[in-house]
């Protein structure tokens, strides 16, 4: 089957492109780009007025649209741009490329979707799908008023977290280690800065976010429950520029320009917090040697060859350090590097061949002195390979073909204890694993009510020697299992071997020009888990690979959804939709798991099923002075395992009944405008004891049932509110001022609502005197209890 | 597990980093009712002391009051050539003691791995749990130290620490219980329990000194404004025992440490989920009243020091 898929995918290819030579047509095709800086357009829209037909620009602002032979009034349109329209005559094929000014004579901005009216949400295919460009999350109130691109995904339909400081996000019922994250093609393995405080992207060198929720195409794979695309910016390809800011907690600094005017440009941006040079006179622990700090630098070119190559480079490094001095600490932090050749064969193939190193690495240490003294480090590192083609046979019919190789590298952990002088090496086994994929998919329009995209991939993944591989006996469901046998291999010797077809099926009916139906089914198959017990997901925990012991996370989803747009100019936008997921093979963990440096670990681990359902209500308005979107998610998500909950099923950590987020944006004057948010979610579920009792003179807490997750914190709200006032667009003397510039006024939980993250049930701290009682108490805490206001400023020049 | 006595420290720069937003508050939330658990505390050991087997019935978890003692039980401790009666404190309701001389303290648990059972009759019911008394360690040395600048610690603090190796051979489980003054050091921070010389099964400290946080003996002080204390002060005193335990009581400790540990704040972020800890009683029928608690035999070694400026 494996060897057949790719004849499939020829043949196909051929009998399509027959089709496309029995008659006389030409393509147009070509790059749009914005006109002010040369950065490309990712999904503008080629519209031909004459047939009705038309395009959007993929991730590289290529595209290519086939059709008879003809003269044409061709429209080039984006969101926020000027229009561009064009007499074309096709009577071969046509290479146009397109720089769309941009809008700025017009207030109103236009805030996330930026698909336009002939491929809005509602007449395309794709579904589940949400679009953030960087313009709309500047905009967003943030925390500390730092511009984050994770935190404004929590604000649309689907998407939530746990409480603030917790890594990551959870989409649709799934857990942070279901999300595949790609910054330029390379996978993320941690998303976040200081805990989860702040996301690990620089806004600056952003160009856009899209998240795909479900419906998702096979040429994405490796996670159940979502893929976040980020994509960063080329660098202006027309005049050097520099961007930064100066805000609460990071300094941005980025530069960007061309290398070859119109041909090749770069970015450079960095990011550093400086909380700890701040507080160093203040606080004590920071001064010998102490350090408190993130940074980040994101780099990036390109450079176009020819007309039909373009290369690029892109690479990210992030770093927290918290220590308290020389010796003792951690950090952690992602490094990424992507190369990407694009090429076009002709004006209907288009391809990309990337190859990524990624890796995420944390590392502790502590200890008195060299005779004392331990040290820890944990990686996961990768490289991929990966070409992917677009063939695009006519206005009507693309097919996107490729496949992907995944070389991975895991060391759960490199840990050396010298104690009394005596060293011992506590390291365990590295691992080593390979995941490949082929895929093939094919979008087409069948006629104006009917539109499928379908298509299939098959994955891998292999786990090699060396290595020594356990098999554990199932004594008790919920205890630690037991070791039964002990096999070594060699290496290259392969240990397991998954296989796995992934089927997706996305349909679209039309019901009218402003509305349809749409409807989807997709298979996902992870072969990486995200090991975490803890309440929040955190920097210490720990990727590891399917094996003997664990199997592949399998998720089958099926979506249904209602979408309409409103108003003449079609500048309201609505949705529903529906969707059910179940999972197989869910990790869990049994109490009182050992998740770090152990050995064993897989003898600690549980494995259950899941489910997720729900429905997403959305509306937004695209444009006018007051925009922006209300999202409402009612949701239900489930686990069942043995051995937990007296093995019945019990709500997730991150099951949250309602979800409710506003975003608004209005447009007070030529300077000043202002954002709002709003988050209503109900309490996630946490496990309250009912009975206490002491031995050894420690009290125990007791839940009589042994259930999981019987109780629900308080529900979370919160406001948060952002000015902005933009700097003199003239000089006193009346000249347009070369620089720009703006500042942020903000506050975060405007009316200081305490959210508990957590209620947890201990004894209470004071030594008690024999015969006397021990003091219980339950303690809610909420991570922020107050109102956080922030500024910041920000500049161009 | 080892991540646990990394925490204090990672939290003192948690708490930092939080920029005083966070906030905590004592609440008083609706529990579940349940019914009552017997509660069963039998740790015993080779020290030629009253040996105290206490039974108490599960209370409601926000009421502070003492326990309710199980009274008119017998307890019963059986080995391979006898048995123990314990009596019930007339004084002291649920209270069961056994007191040995040199002699027979010698004879019930002098040899290392010799089997024990214990048994509960609680009216018409039976409770029953077995352990097994694992060699110890000796104590070569403790140790205080002055610590200048230490950042868990106020400036000019004394710790200190015991000197111990573990004996070659893996699977060695120790509660190391502490006293300070007399004191046993019982606060949920400062359980210590080791694997070997190390902090569990997949660490492979086997034979060595003990690791660097175990062999620290030092008592939680905090003054009125919850700031840390000098865990010593000149005059202080501390004595070290190191308990030998079953694998089954390391676990359960290991568990009672998740459970009970919670010092709140940020550390909050990498707290698991309550659940209920382990424990080896059973009621034989196993429709009857369920138990908590647990029965383990210890071989003890101690050694005391003060602390004297020379």
């Amino acid at each position: 089957m494996i060897l057949r898929l790719p004849t499939f995918i020829i043949v196909l290819g051929m009998l399509l492109s027959q089709q496309a030579w029995s008659q006389s047509r030409y393509t147009l095709s070509g790059y749009i780009k914005d006109a002010s800086n040369g950065e490309v357009l990712v999904g503008a829209t080629v519209y031909i007025k004459e047939i009705g037909k038309g395009a959007t620009s993929n991730v590289y602002g290529f595209y290519s649209i086939t059709v008879p032979a003809a003269s044409y009034t061709v429209e080039y349109t984006f969101v926020g741009y000027q229009k561009i329209e064009k007499q074309i005559t096709l009577d071969k094929d046509v290479r146009e490329n397109i720089e769309l000014p941009s809008d700025s004579e017009q207030l109103q901005e236009v805030v996330v979707i930026a698909e336009d009216e002939q491929t809005s949400k509602v007449q395309t295919v794709e579904m589940s799908t949400a679009k953030l460009d960087i313009k709309t999350i500047q905009k967003i109130p943030a925390f500390l008023g730092e511009v984050d691109v994770i935190k404004s995904l929590q604000l649309l339909p689907g998407v939530s977290t746990v409480g603030e400081g917790a890594s990551g996000f959870n989409v649709r019922g799934g857990s942070v280690g279901q999300n595949l994250v790609l910054q330029d093609e390379a996978p993320v393995y941690n998303s976040s800065h200081m805990l989860g405080f702040f996301s690990a992207f620089n806004p600056d060198a952003v160009k856009d976010t899209k998240l795909y929720k479900g419906a998702v195409p096979s040429r994405y794979g490796g996670r159940l429950s979502s893929i976040l695309d980020i994509r960063m910016k080329d660098g202006n390809s027309k005049d050097y520029e520099t961007t930064g800011g100066i805000g609460t907690i990071f300094s941005r600094l980025s530069f960007e320009g061309p290398i070859v005017k119109d041909k090749g440009s770069f970015i450079v941006s960095g990011r550093r917090s400086y909380i700890d040079i701040l507080a160093r006179p203040f606080v004590d622990i920071l001064k010998d040697g102490g350090a408190l700090n993130f940074y980040d630098l994101t780099a990036k070119a390109n450079y176009s060859l020819n007309d039909k190559n373009r290369v690029y480079l892109s690479g990210y490094f992030g770093r927290d350090n918290f220590y308290f001095d020389d010796n003792q600490g951690f950090n952690w932090g992602n490094a990424t590097a992507t190369v990407r050749w694009n090429h076009l064969f002709n004006e209907k193939l288009f391809s990309n061949i990337t190859g990524v190193y990624s890796s995420y690495k944390y590392e502790l240490q502590f200890g008195d002195d060299a005779r004392n003294r331990f040290n820890w480090n944990s990686s996961i590192s990768n490289f991929i390979f990966k070409p992917e083609f677009s063939y695009f046979v006519n206005s009507n019919n693309e097919i996107n073909f490729g496949a992907e190789a995944i070389y991975y590298f895991f060391e759960p952990a490199n840990a050396k204890g010298i104690s009394n002088g005596q060293p011992t090496d506590i390291s365990l086994d590295k691992r080593y694993n390979l995941e490949t994929a082929i895929y093939i998919n094919n979008n087409l329009t069948i006629n104006d009510t009917w539109a499928v995209e379908y298509g299939i991939r098959y994955s891998n993944f292999q786990y090699f020697g060396p290595g020594t591989i356990y098999t554990y006996n199932d004594t008790i469901p919920g205890k630690r299992k037991t070791v039964a046998t002990e096999t070594k291999y060699k290496r290259g010797k392969s240990i397991v071997d998954y296989g796995n077809f992934e089927p997706r099926l996305s349909v679209k009916a039309s019901l009218s020009e402003s509305s349809s139906v749409k409807a989807s089914y997709n298979r996902m198959v992870q072969y990486l888990h995200l090991i975490s017990n803890t309440t929040a997901s955190n920097p210490l925990d720990v990727w590891t690979p399917s094996s003997n012991n664990i199997k592949p996370e399998i998720a089958d989803q099926y979506t249904l959804g209602y979408f309409r747009s409103i108003g003449a100019s079609k500048q309201w936008e609505a949705s529903v939709e529906g969707y059910y997921r179940e999972t197989q093979n869910q990790i869990d963990y049994i109490d009182g798991a050992d998740l770090l440096i152990n050995e064993y670990l897989e003898g600690d681990l549980l494995s259950g099923k899941g489910r997720a359902y729900g429905l997403e209500f959305y509306v937004q308005k695209k444009k006018g002075r007051l925009n922006g979107w209300i999202s409402y998610t009612l949701g239900r998500t489930e686990l069942k395992v043995d051995g937990i909950n007296n093995n019945k099923w019990y709500a997730a950590r991150y099951d949250q009944t309602h979800n409710v987020k506003v975003a608004a944006f209005y447009d007070i004057s030529k300077r000043w405008s202002v954002s709002a948010d709003f988050v209503f979610v109900t309490g996630t579920p946490t496990t309250f004891p009912t009975s206490r009792y002491v031995m050894q003179g420690i009290l125990i807490p007791d839940n009589a049932s042994g259930s999981r997750n019987n109780v629900r914190l308080p529900n979370y709200h919160r406001l948060d509110l952002s000015f902005r006032l933009e700097g003199r667009e003239y000089s006193r003397k009346g000249k347009e001022r070369k620089n720009r510039d703006y500042w942020v006024f903000s506050v975060y939980n405007v009316y200081a609502r305490k959210n508990a993250f957590s209620t947890y049930f201990s004894q209470s701290n004071e030594r008690v005197a024999a015969g006397q009682p021990l003091q219980s108490e339950a303690t809610q805490l909420s991570i922020i209890g107050s109102m956080v206001p922030a500024i910041s400023y920000n500049f161009k020049f | 597990m080892f991540i646990k006595s990394f925490h204090k420290q990672l939290i003192v720069l948690f708490v930092t980093a939080s920029l005083f937003y966070s906030c905590e508050e004592t609440i008083n939330p609706d529990l579940e009712d349940a019914d009552p658990k017997l509660v069963v505390d039998a740790w015993l050991n080779n020290k030629v002391e009253d040996q105290v087997v206490k039974l108490s019935w599960t209370q409601p978890y926000l009421e502070n009051t003492l326990p309710t003692g199980v009274s008119g039980a017998t307890v019963v401790v059986t080995y391979d050539g006898g048995e123990v009666i314990f009596t019930e404190d007339a004084n002291a309701a649920g209270t069961y003691r056994w007191t040995p001389t040199d002699v027979t303290s010698a004879d019930v648990f002098g040899t290392i791995g010799r089997n024990y059972k214990l048994t509960v009759q609680v009216g018409a019911e039976t409770f029953e749990a077995t352990s097994r008394i694992n060699r110890t360690v000796a104590i070569d040395s403790i140790t205080f130290e002055f610590e200048e600048s230490d950042p868990q610690y106020p400036d000019n603090s004394y710790t200190a620490e015991f000197w111990a190796t573990d004996p070659v051979g893996k699977g060695d489980t120790y509660w190391i219980r502490s006293y300070k003054n007399g004191v046993a050091l019982l606060k949920p921070s400062e359980i210590n329990v080791a694997y070997d010389a190390g902090f569990t099964a997949g660490g492979n400290f086997d034979g060595v000194t003990f690791l660097p946080p175990l062999r620290s003996v030092n008592p939680d002080e905090e003054d009125e404004n919850d700031e840390p204390l000098s865990p010593y002060e000149p005059g202080d005193s501390v004595y070290v025992e190191i308990h030998s335990i079953t694998l089954e009581a390391y676990n359960f400790l290991n568990q009672v440490i998740i459970q009970t540990d919670r010092p709140g704040g940020f550390a909050e972020l990498f707290s698991t989920p309550l659940a209920n800890v382990s424990t080896n009683i059973t009621n034989l029928d196993p429709n009857g009243t369920k138990a908590v608690g647990f029965f383990n035999v210890s071989a003890v070694s101690g050694m005391g020091k003060k602390l004297e400026l020379e």
